[in-house]
């Protein structure tokens, strides 16, 4: 307000019709830009809630941003899983036919589990951008290792198949019997025990026998059992049945038959003269089942638990291995290092739930969780039955070649159909799948909010084109009329009439 | 003869007359000067002998309403105290920025959540990282900037009321120059009524310097006092003084005692010698003087205070972590261990205790002040209004610190020591019972960037921590608005906004700090200190940062929107008062004209008169 001193009489006037001016200005001003005002105090009562409206407003715009975002790599991940389901019917499908073994070994479930394997590992390094989604909270990093690496290993870290061929040995052991002992204490009796306490190699489960005249004693540990017929002889058609579990919890059984052919079939035994023969050919007989047990049974089944015991990494718990040379007399495993086995999971490890390694704020307190780790059960499973498939190699002229094969499909194609109680593809689909319902959830009603918010924002802060207009016209009017009649206030005096 | 003296009379009638036309013209002349008070003549008559009567002119009259014209002068002042104010209210409203615009301060913030957001769904990301660190520095920059223009506008209070005291002994020295001149003659002809003008419109102006008092006197001389009393013009005009600073500062601000003082006082040195400290005696209510003075040393230092409070806040929500009292029993006493090792200039440590005799609980807040001419703490210094605040020098190690607390709450029971090394111990008083310790927790902040916890410094004071550290010229918050900035450390290597430790190196996708940063600043709620003028010292304001921005912005607004309300008031009452005032006083073009006619009229009669005569006298010879 320029003051210029008392008595100057049109300085009034003329400071009148400059305020209507200014108001006039700040009229157009605000058509022009649509706001009411360019300063918190023209905003009036509510500038404070315009402003908390606009922090809503923009941590609106965050969430969306993440939602996008997320979905993006929900999606992918989706893709992903639906692909890995897929290769699990496949795969398991692919058991069920018997297959000729070709030239170099393989079957053709083999071939196509080998193919199967490298998309798997590369469905597992799924990337959104630059980010993995599969590797849990190191996002950065591939999830698994390459498939040439995981089968094969990587210069003096072991792969797949060396850790197969070390499981092999070790449960096998020297006499190719599954690491047992078959002897004969005295001559009218036939023991069998377990070589030493260790995990290896097929474990006595029980023997249940009904030969006329045996007696049965069990010994151990290392566990064992003695039957001896020193009373007499069996009559024919008596069985005896040893059970065994395998390195893979599958259990499998031998049963032998007393029999008085002078050509006693496989798992036959030729009742003798006296009972120290019996007892020398139930010896024989037993050796030969448990040496047939052994190549094809225990060897299937020692690659799938070479397979496990491979792939089950997580934190804390590195790949196992056999604690050897020699292997075939190992009692232990030992815990592979970053230097001598290929950890296939090179993602984050941790005990907390996989999802849990990747969250996004969706709303003010809603948060979704959708992290992947490639070592979660569900996943793990496909990957390490698969491989434990593509990993075993037969030979043409090997006669057990094809019960083994046979003993491995059966075992693969159990495992795929996944046990009841754990983790399937499809759970972590099934969870996946939550997440994008409440984001789209919490989208829908972003866009509902947003547009409340900037509704209440735009009556706080904007105008009315109308109101203004013809408060302009108003204004004008009455500016006009102002001007004129100070103009006439001006040449109305006394002076120009003297 | 009567005839003689008849003309005689005419002729002090066309003497009159001339007077009158002279004034006319004056005031006709003088229709748009500043100041001038329109002039008339005082007749009177005069008496000579048994049948003479002549005119004259007594005295010139200024037509003054003084009732109207101390109105004005109080209203004056009120209205330059009320413009003066809007203007600095609405610039600094500038300082805010416009609403919703890029540039808002708003806006600044709510991009920062929002990088902060996309961060917490990427955290992996290069860009989502570079996003969070440049809007954290557009943040920074914006306080560093909003900063530097609050001390900007003070540094132009200072300057205007180094203006304004010129101004001021310039209308002051010409009052009392006047005054003297008045002295001299006591007459009321047409010069003493010019200078009386001139001497009111000096009043004026310094009327809307400050709010006076004008007493008139004998001898047309005034005296003007402020209201409060102090004599400012007499015959002798007192000189104000005022020392500016040259660069403002937030640190630098108005205190009675000398020595702290960091900005100009105004003093008033008498003519008869003897200083006045006006704004210690808080003498100037109004006028400019006072709104330079408002501005300069409460709203624009509230301002301050508020983004220092803002800043502040944000600096310490991230950096600060809680480390929690280990529990220990010592006999049949109870109570807690402390590692002090890293508490810092500024941090402190919760004790909560149960006085068992009254059954109340009881907060101690131990505060590390290194600067000692900060002592004696008040129980203010936090903003928990129900905590007491004991301050510990560190200079003489822990075991000092443990036999200062015992010396300060022996009436407690509660016994600090020292057991080893940095650590206290906080034991209750064992069988007797009479008080428990229930909790110890310290407020430490963090100094590295990969410190194994989610905290981290992610704003600095310029390159150092902030603390909080507490020192006599008021502590490390003040002025903090102008100095944040983000860790260079930090913009040195974007992935600390992740990795927040090396062993086990955090994974690149953890989520765990970007969620902390975005939930301390959008979320997490914090005790703001009432310095910024937002809550009580009984009640601080309590919220979140997004709702203590809210309340700064409203705050402001508000005040700035009160403002130019009051201005706008002042104004209409001002103008109508001067409306009043120029009806009465100013010169009115059409009144002079019509008392011209008059005066030529009566110009015309008294020729009449006069030639009358001579005829008469003619006759007269003739005879």
């Amino acid at each position: 307000m320029s003051i210029s001193g008392i008595g100057s009489q049109t300085s009034l006037i003329v400071q009148s019709l400059v305020d209507t001016r200014r108001q006039l200005d700040d009229l157009q001003r605000q058509l022009g830009t649509g706001k009411k005002a360019d300063t918190y105090a023209g905003l009036g009562l509510d500038r404070g809630l315009a402003v908390g409206l606009r922090a809503h407003v923009a941590s609106l715009g965050g969430f969306d941003n993440a939602i996008t975002n997320v979905g993006v790599r929900i999606n992918l991940a989706q893709v992903a899983l639906g692909r890995i389901s897929d290769i699990t019917h496949q795969i398991k499908a692919a058991t069920l036919q018997p297959g000729a073994i070709d030239s170099n070994g393989s079957t053709n479930a083999q071939l196509n589990a080998y193919l199967e394997l490298g998309e798997l590992l590369g469905l597992l390094n799924t990337q959104a951008g630059d980010r993995y989604l599969f590797s849990g909270r190191s996002t950065d990093q591939p999830a698994v290792e390459t498939l040439d690496h995981v089968m094969n290993g990587d210069g003096a870290r072991a792969g797949l198949k060396q850790i197969t061929a070390e499981r092999k040995q070790a449960d096998l052991g020297a006499n190719g019997l599954g690491r047992l002992l078959i002897t004969a204490p005295t001559p009218f009796s036939v023991r069998l025990r377990e070589d030493v306490v260790s995990p290896f190699g097929l474990k006595l489960a029980g023997v249940t026998s009904n030969l006329a005249n045996a007696t049965v004693t069990p010994s151990g540990p290392p566990t064992g059992t003695t039957v001896d017929l020193t009373a007499g002889n069996p009559n024919d058609g008596d069985t005896i049945e040893y059970r065994f579990t395998l390195p893979d919890g599958s259990t499998e059984s031998i049963t032998l038959t007393a029999t008085t052919s002078a050509n006693p079939g496989p798992n036959q035994f030729a009742i003798g003269a006296t009972s120290d023969l019996t007892a020398g050919n139930l010896l024989t007989a037993l050796t030969a089942a448990v040496g047939k047990l052994a190549a094809t049974s225990l060897t299937a089944a020692s690659a799938v638990a070479a397979a496990g015991d491979f792939f089950n990494v997580d934190a804390g718990q590195p790949p196992q291995r056999v604690a050897a040379p020699p292997f075939d007399t190992a009692t232990a495993f030992v815990a592979g290092t970053p230097a001598d086995t290929v950890t296939w999971y090179t993602g984050e490890m941790g005990a907390d739930p996989a999802r849990a390694t990747a969250t996004a704020s969706v709303d003010t307190s809603i948060t979704v969780s959708y992290g992947l780790r490639a070592n979660e059960q569900g996943l793990r499973w496909v990957v390490q039955n698969v491989a434990a498939l593509a990993a075993m190699t037969f030979s043409q002229s090997d006669p057990n070649a094809a019960e083994r094969s046979a003993a491995l499909n059966q075992r693969i194609g159990t495992a795929l159909a996944v046990p009841a109680g754990t983790q399937k593809v499809e759970d972590i689909e099934g969870e996946l799948a939550g997440a994008q319902t409440t984001l789209s959830a919490a989208s829908d009603r972003h866009r509902q909010t947003k547009a409340t918010l900037s509704d209440m924002l735009e009556q706080i802060e904007g105008i009315s084109n109308e109101e203004v207009a013809s408060t302009i016209l108003a204004m004008q009017t009455r500016l006009q009329a102002s001007l004129q009649t100070t103009a006439l206030l001006f040449q109305t005096s006394l002076v120009r009439y003297l | 003869m009567s005839l003689t003296q008849a003309l005689a009379t005419a002729v002090s009638g066309l003497r009159v007359n001339q007077a009158g036309l002279s004034l006319v013209a004056a005031n006709v002349a003088n229709a748009d000067t500043p100041g001038y008070v329109r002039k008339t003549p005082i007749q009177v008559t005069i008496a000579a002998g048994d049948l003479g009567v002549g005119v004259r002119v007594a005295a010139i009259n200024r037509q003054l309403d003084q009732y109207i014209q101390r109105q004005l002068r109080v209203e004056s002042s009120g209205a330059s105290y009320a413009g003066l104010r809007a203007q600095f209210y609405d610039r600094l409203q500038n300082v805010y920025g416009v609403p919703g615009s890029a540039s808002s301060f708003e806006s600044a913030f709510n991009d920062f959540k929002t990088a902060l957001q996309a961060l917490s769904t990427s955290p992996d990301s290069t860009s989502a990282r570079a996003g969070v660190l440049s809007s954290a520095t557009v943040l920074t920059q914006q306080l560093n900037s909003m900063s530097a223009d609050i001390q900007g506008l003070r540094g132009d209070a200072e300057f205007g009321l180094a203006d304004a005291v010129t101004r001021a002994n310039d209308a002051m020295q010409r009052i009392a120059q006047i005054n003297r001149q008045l002295g001299t003659a006591d007459a009321s002809d047409a010069t003493t009524a010019s200078l009386q003008d001139q001497r009111d419109q000096c009043i004026d102006q310094l009327a809307q310097l400050m709010d006076i008092k004008v007493v008139r006197g004998d001898h047309n001389q005034v005296t003007v006092f402020t209201s409060s009393g102090i004599q400012l013009v007499g015959i002798e005009a007192a000189q104000l003084s005022f020392d500016p600073q040259g660069t403002m500062t937030a640190t630098a601000q108005w205190n009675a005692n000398p020595a702290q003082r960091t900005v100009g006082t105004l003093v008033l040195k008498g003519p008869n010698g003897g200083d006045i400290d006006l704004i210690a005696n808080r003498s100037i209510h109004s006028g400019e003087i006072a709104a330079y003075l408002e501005m300069r040393d409460q709203v624009l230092v509230e301002a301050q205070a508020q983004l220092d409070e803002i800043a502040a806040t944000m600096a310490r929500a991230l950096s600060d972590r809680t480390l929690a009292g280990t529990p220990v029993t010592v006999g049949t006493q109870a109570g807690f261990d402390i590692d002090l090792a890293s508490l810092l200039n500024g941090n402190s440590v919760r004790v909560t205790y149960t006085d068992n005799l009254t059954s109340t609980q009881h907060v101690l807040t131990l505060v590390r002040v290194d600067d000692p001419a900060a002592l004696p703490l008040p129980d203010t210094a936090t903003t928990d209004p129900n905590d007491r605040v004991i301050d510990l020098d560190f200079s003489g190690g822990i075991a000092s610190v443990a036999s200062q607390l015992n010396a300060a709450l022996m009436q407690t029971s509660l016994q600090f020591s020292n057991p080893a090394g940095t650590t206290l111990r906080i034991l209750d008083d064992g069988a007797a019972s009479a008080v428990d310790v229930n909790a110890v927790a310290a407020s430490i902040t963090s100094t590295a960037l990969a410190g194994g916890s989610a905290e981290l410094p992610f704003f600095l004071d310029a390159s150092t921590p902030y603390t909080g550290a507490i020192t006599s010229i008021g502590g490390q918050s003040v002025g903090f608005a102008g100095r944040i900035a983000v860790n260079a450390g930090l913009l040195a290597d974007p992935s600390k906004l992740v990795v927040f430790q090396t062993s086990p190196l955090t994974p690149a996708g953890d989520a765990t700090r970007p969620n902390f940063i975005y939930d301390q600043l959008a979320n997490a709620t914090f005790d703001f200190s009432p310095v910024s003028g937002i809550g009580a010292t009984t009640a601080p304001f309590r919220g979140s940062l997004p709702q203590m921005i809210r309340q700064v912005i409203s705050h402001q607004g508000d005040a700035a929107h009160a403002a130019a309300n009051l201005k706008e008031g002042q104004d209409v009452v001002f103008n109508s008062l001067r409306q009043r005032f120029n009806n009465t006083s100013s010169v009115n073009v059409d009144e002079e004209m019509a008392n011209l006619l008059n005066l030529q009229n009566a110009y015309a009669a008294n020729a009449r008169v006069m030639s009358t005569i001579k005829e008469m006298l003619d006759t007269l010879l003739k005879m």
